[in-house]
């Protein structure tokens, strides 16, 4: 929104992302508006395109028009270092929306999804329901980059719920995938012609569903809950793939990054600070676990759902 | 009333007057010549005439009605038809492309295709007449500059021009070119066309015109039937004041200290054991038709082109490389044929073509830290020797000059140097009377003051007048030496027209 | 004075005396600086904040380092060619130079000198490949625009490349203090980058206009054929510009990367608009023989003036984008106006 809409007494927030290339981004945005919005408070937008020289500049002249606070997503977690600093010596509160900063002595402060805590409950979920069936199961996960740390926490997460269960859940296969669609292509291929009786499957990202989708389908796993083929599908994210599959009952459990908590939070940090108050760097949303029990009163709060209510009406 | 009818024809750019009450006429079927000086008003005039500026007074007519061009499209299509100096053909279109590059014809109006057999066959027919025997379908690129003549001419017969301008048109021709030119310009007459010949060569203008009207500043001086003018009363008019003598008298100071050696320069396809010596205080002609190889071997004297064999020496001592840097080192200047292209920097200030060439020889030798106000002083004395009338060398840019004016700038630029041999290649070409007497005062000095230059010219006259000495080259070897004693000018040219061998090496 | 000399100038060209406003105001060298309070006074009413403190020093800070890369683009512009590479050699520069100072267990982490060896691999790297495109340029006789396009391709890939073998993450960061402070560091509000960029503008103007190398540039530019035959030695001095232009663009880095406190292969990827578009709008022709030190300052200033406001008004990258992109354009355009109107 244009610096010539500000009016007087409303705090101004600045809104600085690196791209609105994602369903992910998109859905930040649309939820920084709207919790803005219930605030009466103002947005000022800027896009960076992924240059944080740029978006270094961006920063400097949202403190040069006296914003309150400004809610950052970087590209870099090193190169924002020095954005930070300047809002540091120019006391505008910065809050990093879902990826931290690298560790440094600058304070800012990073609302960051819990991965391995949402994990855990969307496959303790799965676990349960394995347990409910009286069956013993044969299980993989396909693991996003070990270089990224949001996938050691899900990995880990995904852990912690199916170790207690090792008497009915068997984790045959650790696929890694480097975050890249074919790799887990073919690795969930091969897991699967070396294990043909896997039927728990967890994916980090909610990107892989339809590749999964199509290595199950000429297997004959692709099925719904309810018909005895399915298989045990779990996922991370919560985008409007994720719903759909939901919706069809392919998927049984997603982790979801609660975007809308993450900027009600983001905003309310930032009035905090301008308070004078230092809280922790980092900010855990603990997200939730929809499952297909709870999907339809749970939709509402799953950032997926409102990119999918877009795009089909 | 005349066909053409001029009157009065008053023109000012931005607050100068350029043309006062300009006037001439020209009947169908007349060719009139069209002298005067550079600055003398002819290009304007010619300029309103075609349509390019709108006079500010005076009316011109054609055939009793009132002609005023708002562009040089009106121009075309009341029959005028403008032949420039530079030609306006595209070389890499071939004739018939070029001759209907203004409006290709179609084979029904509303198709958005080229009716190529009616281009051809009206080609074929516009050659034909102009006597060009190229298939139609030519590159323009592979013909020779005549032949690019007549293509323009061509170009003005398709347009079913009543009159046509040609603006030095022999410049770049060869003898024969010239000749066909002017048998075309005779048929041209016998068709009714109307011609008007602007020329530097009064010879040429003698032996066509019928007419001959005479500019300078900006005023119609004379005019009148050919008949009553002499090349030498065009000359006294064009300039003001009568010049007895085009070539200054010199004093011929030929001393036997041998400057420049060259010897059996040869390069298979330019030249062939070329040999001579210019001495100190003489002046070598080199005279030829074009082709005939005078301008490779000042190039490869200089530096500019490879040689397979041969030697050139400068007071005794061998060149250093086959590179300019090496020549100019040795201490040989040259001045080339192209000067817009080669010799200057058309946008750049007519000081910093001065400094050009003489940048290291007025800086510190390790740093290249540049004296600046020696080489100003420098600038501004080689300007007053050449008698280069700028208000400010610092900002008139070299390509506002005149053709004259920009040869004296690469002569000064090169005199700087100090120079023990100059090649001169074509020095008056584009040059108007009045600047040509100059150019040769210079010339003189310098040769008095110790200097061996080659000059190479198409105008025998020239070489005659300023020589001490001719060498004529054909095929790229020298048939012929000359002494002053025996300068004939058939002579010469019949020795430049010698065939001799057919290949060169 | 007989009446055989000729007069100048030659009927056509015009005393300036009697040109119209409009024209005297495009042939004048300052008409980007009265461009500049012309639209700095616009501004005012729509983005106060243009006026303050933090803005000037916003847009000095962000001037100095896209001067020295643009001078480095100027002198290139005047020999009549184009260096498209300069970005690349920015990231370049900068990964290579944050690695040598932060290679883990080599032996420069900590040291004193890691900073100066970091500050001399960023200049070699520039001058490696500024000496590459030259080469290219000068003997191989290959179109600059070609020969730097290859370049930038290929060296931001290579830098990408190097990144991962050097680090986990997509950048090289824990640069020294004494690095980063050049590019950040100020003494009395008055940034470090402040002298480099000084420097590396008197060397430019003195070069250009004091030395034969410089004037020889110039020459090369004007007409690259008339500068042979006149004894200028061509092919050095176009492969010597584009060195220069390399060293300029590694110079840059060394600011831009201690800027950001981070070694990143995709720093300066969009400046390339920039670049050009700065020196083209102060004055400098992209057909070659001309071109200012002061020219391209002030072109800068008016590009970053421009770019900050339009940042403080809130519109999204690509309307920045679009709007840069138009007044490079009319630039351009004037630049063409220009020439024809002082030749007549």
């Amino acid at each position: 929104m244009p610096i010539w809409v500000r009016a007087e007494g409303t705090k101004t927030i600045a809104v600085l992302f690196d791209g609105l290339t994602s369903e992910f981004l998109v859905a930040g945005m649309d939820a920084m508006q709207a919790d803005l919005d219930s605030r009466g408070f103002k947005m000022l937008q800027a896009i960076s395109n992924r240059d944080d020289n740029v978006q270094f500049e961006q920063v400097k002249s949202m403190i040069a028009n006296k914003v309150d606070g400004i809610v950052i997503f970087h590209t870099d977690s090193n190169a924002v270092i020095p954005a930070i600093r300047a809002a540091n010596e120019a006391n505008v509160p910065m809050v990093h929306f879902n990826r931290p900063p690298a560790e440094s002595d600058a304070y800012s402060v990073a609302v960051v999804a819990d991965n391995r805590g949402i994990t855990k409950t969307t496959v303790q979920y799965m676990v349960d329901k394995a347990r409910a069936s009286g069956r013993k199961y044969k299980a993989a996960i396909l693991i996003g980059d070990l270089g990224d740390v949001n996938a050691i926490g899900r990995r880990d997460g995904f852990f912690d719920a199916v170790d207690p269960a090792s008497d009915i859940i068997e984790v045959v296969a650790r696929i890694p995938t480097e975050w890249n669609a074919d790799k887990a292509f073919s690795g969930l291929t091969n897991a699967l012609q070396a294990n043909p009786d896997i039927d728990f499957l967890f994916a980090s990202s909610d990107f892989m569903i339809p590749l999964i989708e199509q290595v199950l389908t000429p297997l004959d796993k692709w099925h719904p809950a309810g018909d005895p083929k399915h298989v045990m599908f779990g996922s991370f994210d919560g985008d409007s793939g994720a719903y759909a599959a939901l919706e069809s009952k392919h998927l049984d459990a997603d982790g979801v990054q609660d975007l809308f908590f993450e900027a009600k939070a983001s905003v309310d940090l930032i009035l905090e600070m301008a308070n004078g108050e230092k809280p922790a760097k980092i900010f855990p949303d603990p997200g939730f676990a929809i499952t297909q029990d709870n999907l339809m009163t749970e939709r509402d709060r799953m950032w997926g759902y409102s990119q999918w209510k877009k795009k089909n009406g | 009333m005349a066909y053409l009818q001029v009157e009065n024809i008053s023109k000012s750019f931005f607050g100068v007057p350029v043309l006062h009450g300009v006037g001439f006429t020209l009947e169908r079927g007349e060719i009139l010549g069209l002298i005067g000086e550079n600055g003398s008003g002819k290009s304007t005039s010619m300029n309103i005439l075609g349509g390019v500026h709108q006079p500010d007074a005076g009316q011109m007519t054609i055939a009793g009605e009132t002609y005023a061009p708002a562009s040089s499209r009106d121009a075309l299509e009341r029959g005028i038809s403008f032949i420039h100096q530079e030609l306006n053909l595209f070389p890499n279109l071939s004739i018939e492309e070029n001759l209907f590059i203004r409006g290709f014809p179609r084979p029904r109006p509303w198709l958005p295709v080229i009716d190529r057999k009616r281009i051809r066959r009206r080609t074929e027919q516009l050659l034909d007449m102009i006597e060009l025997k190229v298939p139609p379908s030519t590159l323009v690129s592979r013909l020779s500059q005549g032949e690019r003549q007549l293509v323009e001419i061509a170009k003005a017969l398709s347009t079913d021009a009543k009159i046509i301008i040609f603006d030095e048109p022999t410049t770049s021709l060869t003898r024969r070119e010239i000749d066909r030119l002017f048998n075309i310009i005779a048929r041209l007459k016998a068709q009714g066309i109307g011609i008007i010949y602007i020329s530097h060569i009064l010879g040429d203008v003698e032996r066509l015109a019928d007419r001959v009207a005479v500019l300078r500043d900006g005023m119609l001086i004379g005019a009148g039937p050919i008949g009553e003018f002499s090349v030498d009363r065009m000359i006294s008019m064009m300039v003001g004041r009568s010049i007895s003598q085009l070539f200054p008298e010199r004093s011929r100071a030929r001393t036997s200290e041998v400057v420049l050696e060259v010897m059996g320069l040869t390069q298979p396809g330019m030249i062939r054991d070329v040999s001579f010596t210019i001495s100190r205080g003489e002046v070598l002609g080199l005279s030829g038709l074009l082709g005939a190889g005078r301008s490779e071997t000042a190039r490869i004297i200089f530096g500019l082109a490879p040689y397979r064999s041969g030697s050139v020496k400068v007071l005794g001592k061998p060149l250093q490389a086959n590179h300019p840097r090496a020549a100019m080192e040795a201490g040989i200047a040259f001045l080339t044929e192209d000067r817009r292209g080669e010799g200057l920097m058309m946008n750049a200030p007519i000081y910093d073509n001065l400094a050009l060439p003489n940048l290291d020889t007025h800086a510190r030798p390790q740093t290249g830290w540049i004296d600046r106000t020696t080489l100003a002083l420098r600038a501004e004395e080689l300007s007053r020797r050449v008698r280069l009338n700028a208000a400010d060398i610092a900002s008139v840019l070299a390509r506002n000059l005149s053709g004259g004016n920009q040869q004296k700038v690469v002569l000064a630029k090169w005199l700087m140097r100090r120079p023990d041999v100059f090649i001169l290649d074509e020095p008056t070409r584009g040059v108007d009377v009045g600047a040509k007497a100059e150019i040769y005062k210079i010339i003189n000095t310098l040769v008095e003051d110790g200097c061996a230059v080659l000059m190479i010219s198409s105008e025998t006259e020239e070489l005659i007048g300023m020589c001490d000495r001719i060498l004529a080259m054909s095929n790229g070897e020298v048939r012929a030496t000359f002494e002053r004693e025996d300068f004939d000018q058939e002579r010469i040219l019949e020795a430049a027209m010698q065939n001799g061998r057919r290949e060169v090496a | 004075m007989t009446n055989l000399t000729e007069k100048l100038p030659s009927a056509g060209a015009v005393p300036s005396v009697q040109r119209p406003l409009w024209q005297r105001l495009l042939l004048s060298e300052y008409l980007v600086v009265l461009l500049c309070i012309v639209y700095f006074v616009a501004m005012l009413p729509i983005v106060p904040q243009i006026a303050s403190l933090q803005t000037f020093q916003n847009i000095l800070s962000d001037m100095l380092q896209l001067i020295v890369v643009a001078l480095g683009q100027t002198v290139i512009l005047i020999i009549a060619g184009v260096d498209l590479s300069m970005t690349a050699i920015i990231a370049m520069a900068s990964v290579v130079g944050a690695s040598v100072m932060t290679g883990t267990g080599g032996p420069l982490v900590g040291s004193p000198l890691a900073t100066p060896a970091g500050i001399l691999a960023m200049l070699g790297v520039g001058a490696a490949i500024g000496w590459f495109n030259g080469l290219c340029v000068a003997r191989l006789r290959m179109p600059p625009f070609m020969v730097t396009l290859a370049t930038t391709m290929f060296f931001s890939g290579v830098a990408i490349w190097y990144v991962t073998l050097k680090s986990t993450t997509t950048s090289i960061a824990n640069l020294p203090r004494s690095f980063v402070v050049i590019g950040q560091g100020k003494i009395y509000g008055i940034p470090h980058s402040l002298w480099v960029a000084i420097a590396v503008g008197v060397a430019i103007h003195l070069i250009l206009t004091r030395t034969v190398f410089g004037r020889q540039l110039f020459a090369i530019g004007n007409n690259r054929v008339t500068s042979e035959v006149s004894g200028v030695p061509v092919a050095r001095r176009v492969h010597m510009a584009f060195v220069i232009s390399g060293l300029c663009a590694a110079i840059g880095s060394i600011l831009y990367t201690g800027r950001l406190e981070t070694g990143s292969p995709i720093i300066g990827a969009n400046i390339l608009l920039d670049i050009i578009g700065a020196a083209v709008i102060g004055g400098t022709s992209l057909a070659g023989g001309k071109g200012k030190v002061i020219w391209t300052v002030m072109g800068v200033l008016f590009l970053v003036l421009l770019d900050q406001s339009l940042k403080l008004m809130g519109l999204t990258l690509f309307m920045v984008f679009a709007i840069k992109g138009a007044v490079i354009l009319a630039a351009a355009i004037a630049d063409a106006a220009r020439t024809r109107l002082s030749g007549r």
